[in-house]
């Protein structure tokens, strides 16, 4: 049986046999017109195509066949193997070498160029092996690093989760204690009336507030996910400034509001509820961390980038320079590390605000208040002129 | 009729405080309210409470340091409110001297019951003086060294007999492995709690009429153990 490389070796003989046979024959119809220098070089061309296709032992076969060839057909006299000019016999040498050391090289460098490829496939291979090694070890340690966020935001979210339970459990075990008294032959309860009417308040309450803040988590999760969906119109900023200070109203009712709008404002193209969602979470940040009594200040004007620049200004504490990024990851609250009093908020306003004013490709960010008191949230917000 | 018994009771979040106030004020005490340690320790040095509720995480001085420095003067009951995971912050004030724990959310009868055994507990002092301990089913003659239990004499050895003591002169009490470890054994042995759970097994084979379902030496996982001295 034949194997295929037995095959393509036969091949390559065959090939050298038929090429140089079949060349000297059609050299031979054009006879006289042609010279032996022409014959040569065109029987070199052919040793050449063997040795580049089928390697140097068909090449050797091509060298020689070519000599004998050369000899009887072309170098005179003709149809003879005796040549009678000497010279003719240093041109038949001459071929017969460069023949051959044109096969040997051509072969040699196709070896050589499979063996670079080779070389080059392996170098590939284990470039792409490393590669996949690193990814997987990064993405071991992406998912290392996003095991510990989770667990850490598990305990915020299980703090935050528990506080307002805690209130509700203790009402409710409260109401029922007072009411079993009743039951077992007590006349009047000892909680009282008002005692009951706040126990219930405080459970109505706390059942707000454990919603919003299920509500927060669930917003959050929208942006992380980047589904945050914005139906934006074109719209007028004032208009969405007022809406947020009318739902802030009973938060800042205890503050005092200043509002300084300059008198173009532009148009924005904004999802307006969610705006006045982010400004309503800087209005309700800036009444949570200053006292009663004290100013907010608004502002909003077009500044010379052409973009819409917002900010809210209180007179609290302020927040120090190396917390002012990291105010706005979830569930962080400024007061832990501050050592203020720490109010009721759900630790999401911020980090949602963020998401929706980087939707909108804007920033925010914190400064010192005016006079370095307080602290200033500015929002920016590209516009575009040509509308409205 | 007795003046009512006085609680103060620490935490900053101000539906917690709204509802224990009312829950404890019908009970017949006393409460009154702070919103972190450092007013807290104000109204208590103006108001001498009989026991102190407080939470653990709260502004300005945390529940812990408010524990810590309470007893740098005082031996009044202190119960600490926590939440899951603060499971550290807890162990830490009870070595610090807390007497208790309670864990949020809780059912106001839990805690109700935890204050009535707080202020019941009386100041091991005052029950030595003739030189016997006694508390529930428990007798122990100091100067003696004899143990009695149902009126039964108890054979301990020293190290048995010194744990023993301290758990009668501090009944109901929570004791961590570290505050119990120190009492006993001393500073050195802080961190050995085997050593410590190898002689509580001793003990209870000693004391307890079943062993593995023990009713006076009460473990409380991960933190350490109460002592109950049964019956009153």
């Amino acid at each position: 049986m034949w194997t295929a490389l037995a095959r393509k070796k036969l091949l390559g003989y065959v090939v050298a046999v038929v090429v140089i046979a079949a060349a000297t024959a059609v050299l031979r119809i054009f006879g006289g017109q042609i010279n032996p220098t022409t014959v040569a070089l065109a029987l070199l061309l052919l040793v050449l195509f063997v040795a580049t296709a089928w390697g140097p032992k068909p090449a050797v076969l091509a060298s020689l066949l070519g000599v004998v060839c050369f000899n009887f057909f072309f170098l005179p006299p003709v149809h003879t193997f005796s040549i009678s000019e000497p010279e003719n016999w240093i041109a038949l040498v001459a071929f017969l070498i460069t023949a051959f050391t044109v096969g040997q090289l051509s072969a040699h460098a196709q070896k050589r160029a499979a063996e670079a490829t080779a070389a080059r496939q392996e170098v590939e291979r284990l470039y792409h092996e490393l590669q996949s090694s690193f990814e997987q070890a990064s993405q071991a340690k992406a998912v290392k690093q996003s095991e510990r966020l989770k667990s850490a935001l598990l305990d915020a979210v299980t703090h935050d989760l528990r506080t307002p339970l805690t209130s509700i459990k203790a009402s409710v075990t409260t109401l029922l204690d007072d009411q079993n008294l009743v039951s077992t032959g007590g006349v009047t309860t000892r909680l009282g009336e008002d005692g009951r009417q706040e126990m219930l308040e405080v459970i109505d309450e706390e059942a707000d507030r454990l919603d919003r803040f299920i509500e927060g988590l669930m917003e959050l999760a929208r942006i992380e996910a980047g589904d945050l969906q914005l139906r934006r119109h074109w719209g007028s900023l004032e208009e969405i400034l007022r809406a947020a200070l009318k739902r802030a109203e009973p938060r800042t009712r205890q503050h005092t509001i200043e509002l300084k709008f300059s008198d173009a404002l532009p148009a924005v193209n904004v999802d307006e509820p969610a705006l006045v969602e982010v400004v309503y979470v800087l209005l309700d940040n800036a009444a949570k961390y200053s006292a009663p009594g004290s100013t907010i200040r608004i502002a909003a004007m077009q500044d010379d980038q052409n973009q819409v620049l917002l900010s809210v200004e209180d007179e609290g504490p302020g927040i120090p320079a190396k917390l002012r990024e990291r105010v706005f990851d979830k569930f962080y609250r400024a007061t832990r590390e501050t050592g203020g009093r720490q109010p009721a908020g759900t630790g999401m306003g911020l980090a949602i605000a963020q998401g929706i004013i980087e939707a909108h490709e804007g920033r925010i960010w914190i400064e010192a208040g005016g006079g370095g008191r307080g602290a200033r949230f500015v929002v920016t917000l590209p516009h575009v002129s040509d509308k409205l | 009729m007795n003046p009512r018994q006085r609680i103060l009771l620490v935490d900053d979040e101000r539906q917690i405080t709204r509802v224990l106030s009312r829950g404890l004020t019908a009970k017949g005490y006393d409460v009154h309210v702070a919103a972190d340690g450092e007013v807290a320790l104000q109204t208590f040095g103006d108001w001498h409470p009989d026991l102190v509720v407080t939470d653990l995480s709260m502004p300005n001085l945390s529940g812990l340091e408010l524990c810590r420095r309470l007893r740098a003067f005082s031996e009044v009951p202190i119960i600490v409110l926590s939440v899951k995971g603060e499971e550290r912050a807890k162990v830490e004030a009870l070595d610090a001297g807390a007497d208790d724990y309670v864990t949020k959310p809780f059912g106001i009868d839990e805690l109700l019951a935890r204050i009535r055994a707080a202020l019941r507990r009386v100041p091991a002092e005052t029950v030595a003086e003739n030189n016997v301990l006694a508390a529930g089913e428990f007798r122990v003659q100091l100067e003696e060294r004899k143990v009695t239990i149902h009126e039964k004499e108890v054979h301990l050895t020293p190290k048995e007999y010194d744990l023993l003591v301290y758990f009668l002169r501090h009944p109901g009490k929570v004791l961590t492995h570290h505050v119990l470890l120190g009492a006993v054994w001393g500073g050195d042995y802080v961190g050995q709690t085997e050593y410590l759970r190898v002689f509580i097994g001793q003990l209870r084979k000693k004391t307890e009429a079943d062993p593995s379902s023990p009713k006076y030496i009460l473990t409380e996982p991960w933190i350490g153990y109460r002592f109950n001295p049964g019956a009153e």
